[in-house]
């Protein structure tokens, strides 16, 4: 995955991070640096099923979703399953649809089930879905609500390459040649089996006890209007047990806490001053510096 | 939910359910429901689903109803059904253990049982079951808090139940020996059922000494002080009237003893005069005997003949015109009490009717007699040839096949089977004695006792149970023994060991008393006091008010709480070896220059010191660190040998000085 998103090592860890806390990852940045090809770059390297939704104004839950369709032969409804019955999803510009829309992904990211007219079908597993949007443009698009912001485990940005990766970025192949050239080095019953020993990962009560400060620290922040939810701390420690696993450790320490606290938290909150997400983040960090580690 | 946890909770129910076992006194049939708890507790060790509660409520509905006809049927005893139901609950409990309250009832009712228990018995196996249960019981109360408060690490959980185990062992021992006891009782019935004897209540059917004899349980322990020569005769009761199968004893009516300040008084009290306890002239030496009686089904109590006085803490006594001396009831627990009595085997007495008395159809024995000491003139001449006469012609045996039909007893033994033991010997004796005129009677009591070399004390048994016999011979009654002496076999070493162990057990801890407080203070004084100013008298006054008592529990209360607390608080601080490790190394950076706060992670360490070369040294060391300190635990010592190289390196020049 290196060769294709070069210098981006982070953002890599990050969705693999997300992947295994079976969680879903929000990308947030600029046009152009990488977002989509991330995506499709971790759905190819495992044999995921993979799909992509390009969310645009008209886009309707059914695109989503599926529709049924009456058979004439049967003479009865049928379900036509919708890009969302698949192992990776990638939502792109999700902010660019409507509301409606949103919340019917949204929906099927925390339930894990799709329910169309009285009938529930189970999405598969492992399910992850990538969204990415661009802060850039404001103009037609309608910002995610707080409350399905809250669905996604971890914020990230990718941000523009290092210099000497950009050169080779454009002197290079283009992404979407590499892509083909990948192989899935990990199957996909191989992560069902990761994502159930990152759940085994021990945890010591120290450490959750350090994760708990800083999830009541952002409740408290004078600048903080809106701390982080339950489901944040829940997600938070799911992320760190996967961090923690990621970095071949069977047990969790503060520093995954540390590295995660602003990826994981940054989001959920709201300022005072209503700014942006990565303004958060640097909120967030500012609280876990004001922490003490435990040792 | 830990391991630990379950086993606690099981090991408290059993141990309860023990403690109620040892005392003897439950029904095996009403406890054996006890055998549920192990199909109980299995199903719960495999965390099998706990039965519904419709089957808990119906055994429960039942266990009730078994507890009404309990105490009014089986037992006739609401403590002892209680008992019982406590064991069921235990029982049924162990089917339904669901939340850390359902663990909570097992406690407590375990805690029920052993109050049941302690009421119902006093023995040494009970305190050992005491200790065991007090532990278990603080190692439940930590878990559970711990749990309480989400540590599941059971490391954590060791070191505290460590120290207040010892802590509330150690209190237990310091209230044991410093506090005042109070006769006051807290259930005031006794329930416990007293060693079955026999011959000491009035009543002794012919025959029944018997089975007593083969039973080596022990009856009391006795401290002699004072010279005791000759064979020991425990005087119990006496026994006038026999109607050929049945002694019985006619006299009861007992007059109250004086009680003064040294204890109860025997004699005459016009004569006593308050100051001067002793009847005058007629005593030289005298005995005390200190005597651990055990519970029997009698309320009379044993002395060496003649008895001056009795000290215990009974709050009457009495004793009856044949010099028999009874408490005011049975006694249902070990009682202790101290005889002082002149060591003579003869009393002043006066004749009565009565002892002249023979059943009916004893003419062939009074013949016997009669012929026997045809040829003697004094009564003591006549009482001694009678004793020597049954001593060497007939053969002690305690295996007596019954008389046939018609036969008395007493004409089998003398005339037919010529063999029987001392209840045989002397209740011929006593009828061939009023045969020839002379007033006689049956005494009841013990002979002899094994003396234990391991505490020096004697140890009378059931099997030492005697009867023997006094004749009133020229106003004295005057004691014969018919009964030939017989071979005992001494009991073996280790028996002897153990029971003076249990001797030991009843005396000081049982039966610990303010003198003995008296005296530990003294002897722990007198090892202070070659230093210092603490002067026994001081603290014995300190000790004798109550108020001291009281501070000194409070103080201690405190001081307890305070220990537990701070405790606590560093654990949860969780200052362990690997992490004062760390700390070391971390100071030893910052005297570095490298920057760290409270909030700096080990890996912010390492990458501020990429630069120096002891940099994957601190790495390594981190990283077994941070297992040891958030993992499942790993290998300290090697965290800490790390940290040692670790600091060495840093500290030698060519390791720090090449990163700057």
């Amino acid at each position: 995955m290196e060769t294709i998103l070069q210098g981006k090592a982070d953002a890599i860890k990050m969705a693999i991070v997300t992947l295994l806390g079976r969680g879903h990852l929000l990308i947030e940045d600029i046009p152009g640096v990488g977002k989509t090809t991330l995506a499709s770059a971790l759905a190819k390297s495992t044999d995921c099923t993979f799909r992509r939704i390009q969310f645009t104004s008209d886009l309707l839950p059914t695109d989503i979703l599926g529709v049924s369709i009456f058979n004439q032969e049967t003479r009865d409804f049928e379900f036509r399953q919708g890009p969302v019955f698949s192992n990776i999803v990638l939502a792109d510009e999700i902010n660019r649809t409507n509301p409606k829309t949103q919340s019917a992904l949204l929906e099927a990211m925390s339930e894990k089930k799709v329910s169309v007219e009285r009938h529930t079908f189970m999405l598969p597993d492992p399910f992850m879905v990538i969204a990415t949007q661009n802060p850039m443009e404001y103009h037609g698009t309608f910002p995610l609500p707080e409350s399905q912001l809250d669905r996604f485990m971890l914020h990230i940005t990718i941000g523009y390459p290092a210099l000497e990766y950009e050169r080779k970025a454009i002197l290079g192949k283009t992404s979407f040649v590499l892509l083909d050239d990948l192989s899935p080095v990990v199957s996909h019953q191989e992560i069902v089996r990761m994502q159930a020993e990152v759940e085994k990962v021990f945890t010591d009560d120290s450490v959750v006890a350090y994760l708990m400060k800083i999830v009541t620290g952002t409740r408290t922040h004078p600048s903080v209007r809106l701390g982080a939810s339950t489901r944040g701390a829940q997600f938070f420690l799911s992320a760190v047990r996967a961090h923690a696993y990621y970095e071949g450790r069977d047990y969790i320490s503060p520093d995954d806490v540390k590295a995660l606290a602003p990826l994981v938290l940054g989001h959920r909150i709201i300022l005072r001053t209503r700014m942006t997400v990565a303004e958060a983040e640097l909120v967030v960090r500012d609280i876990v510096e004001s922490l003490p580690v435990p040792v | 939910m830990p391991i630990l946890y379950k086993v606690l909770t099981a090991l408290l129910a059993l141990t309860g359910c023990v403690s109620l076992a040892i005392t003897g006194q439950i029904n095996l049939v009403m406890s054996s429901v006890a055998l549920a708890l192990i199909p109980g507790y299995y199903r719960f060790f495999k965390g099998e689903p706990h039965a519904s509660i419709r089957i808990i409520g119906l055994f429960t509905f039942t266990e009730l109803l078994v507890f009404l006809f309990d105490s009014f049927a089986v037992s006739g005893d609401v403590f002892i059904a209680v008992a019982h139901l406590t064991i069921a609950f235990q029982a049924l409990k162990s089917f339904d253990l669901k939340e850390p309250w359902d663990h909570l009832q097992v406690y407590f009712v375990s805690l029920l049982q052993l109050i049941i228990a302690s009421e119902l018995t006093s023995s040494l196996a009970f305190g050992v079951v005491f200790v065991v249960f007090m532990v278990l019981l603080v190692t439940a109360m930590v878990v559970s808090h711990f749990l309480k408060e989400g540590h599941g690490n059971q490391g954590l959980v060791r070191r505290p139940v460590y120290v207040i185990s010892v802590l509330t062992i150690c209190l237990t021992v310091l209230f044991f020996a410093g506090l005042p006891r109070f006769t006051y009782r807290f259930i005031s019935k006794g329930h416990a059922r007293g060693i079955h004897t026999t011959g000491f209540s009035g009543r002794m059917d012919f025959g029944s000494l018997g089975t007593v004899k083969l039973d080596p349980t022990v009856v009391m322990r006795v401290e002699l002080q004072g010279p005791a020569a000759g064979p020991l005769y425990w005087r119990g009761s006496t026994l006038d009237y026999f109607d050929g199968i049945t002694w019985k004893n006619e006299l009861r009516t007992g007059t109250r003893l004086r009680r003064t300040a040294d204890g109860f008084i025997l004699g005459t009290p016009e004569k006593g005069s308050g100051t001067n306890r002793q009847p005058e002239g007629t005593v030289k030496q005298q005995t005390e005997q200190q005597i651990d009686l055990e519970p029997l089904d009698s309320d009379v109590i044993f002395g060496l003949a003649r008895v001056l006085s009795i000290r215990t803490d009974a709050y009457a006594m009495t004793v009856d015109a044949a010099g028999t001396i009874s408490l005011p009831g049975k006694t249902s627990r070990r009682i202790r009490y101290t005889v002082i009595s002149d060591v003579a085997d003869r009393a002043a007495g006066s004749a009565d009717p009565r002892y002249l008395q023979v059943p009916a159809g004893s003419e062939r024995i009074s013949g016997l007699a009669l012929r026997l000491v045809r040829n003697i003139q004094d009564e003591a001449g006549r009482a001694a040839f009678i004793e020597g006469y049954l001593r060497n012609n007939y053969e002690y045996s305690l295996t007596v096949s019954p008389p046939p039909e018609g036969t008395s007893p007493i004409e089998d033994f003398l005339f037919i089977a010529r063999k029987g033991y001392c209840e045989h010997y002397a209740t011929a004796m006593v009828l061939m004695l009023r045969g020839v005129g002379i007033p006689a009677r049956v005494v009841t009591g013990f002979l002899g006792g094994d003396r234990n070399t391991y505490g020096g004390y004697l140890i009378v048994r059931q099997s030492d149970a005697h009867s023997w016999v006094e004749a009133l011979i020229k106003g004295q009654w005057q004691r014969f023994d018919p009964t030939p002496p017989v071979a005992v076999q001494p009991a073996g070493t280790y028996n002897l060991f153990w029971d003076s162990v249990k001797m030991k057990w009843s005396r000081y801890v049982v039966g610990y008393r303010p003198e003995d407080r008296s005296d530990l203070l003294g002897q722990f004084a007198t090892g202070l006091g070659q230093a210092g100013r603490l002067s026994v008298q001081s603290v014995r006054r300190l000790m004798s008010s109550g108020l001291p008592a009281f501070l000194l529990f409070v103080a201690l209360s405190v001081l307890m709480a305070v220990s537990v607390l701070v405790h606590l608080k560093r654990r949860r601080r969780g200052r362990r070896k690997v992490t004062a490790a760390y700390l070391k190394v971390r100071g030893a950076l910052v005297r570095k220059g490298i920057r760290i706060t409270a909030s700096t992670t080990t890996a912010e360490i390492e990458a501020q010191t990429v630069k120096f070369p002891f940099n994957p040294l601190l790495r390594e060391f981190h990283r077994a660190y941070s297992r040891a300190r958030f993992g499942r635990g790993a290998d300290e010592e090697a965290v800490l040998q790390k940290a040692r190289s670790l600091i060495r390196a840093m500290g030698s020049k060519a390791m720090s000085g090449a990163g700057k």
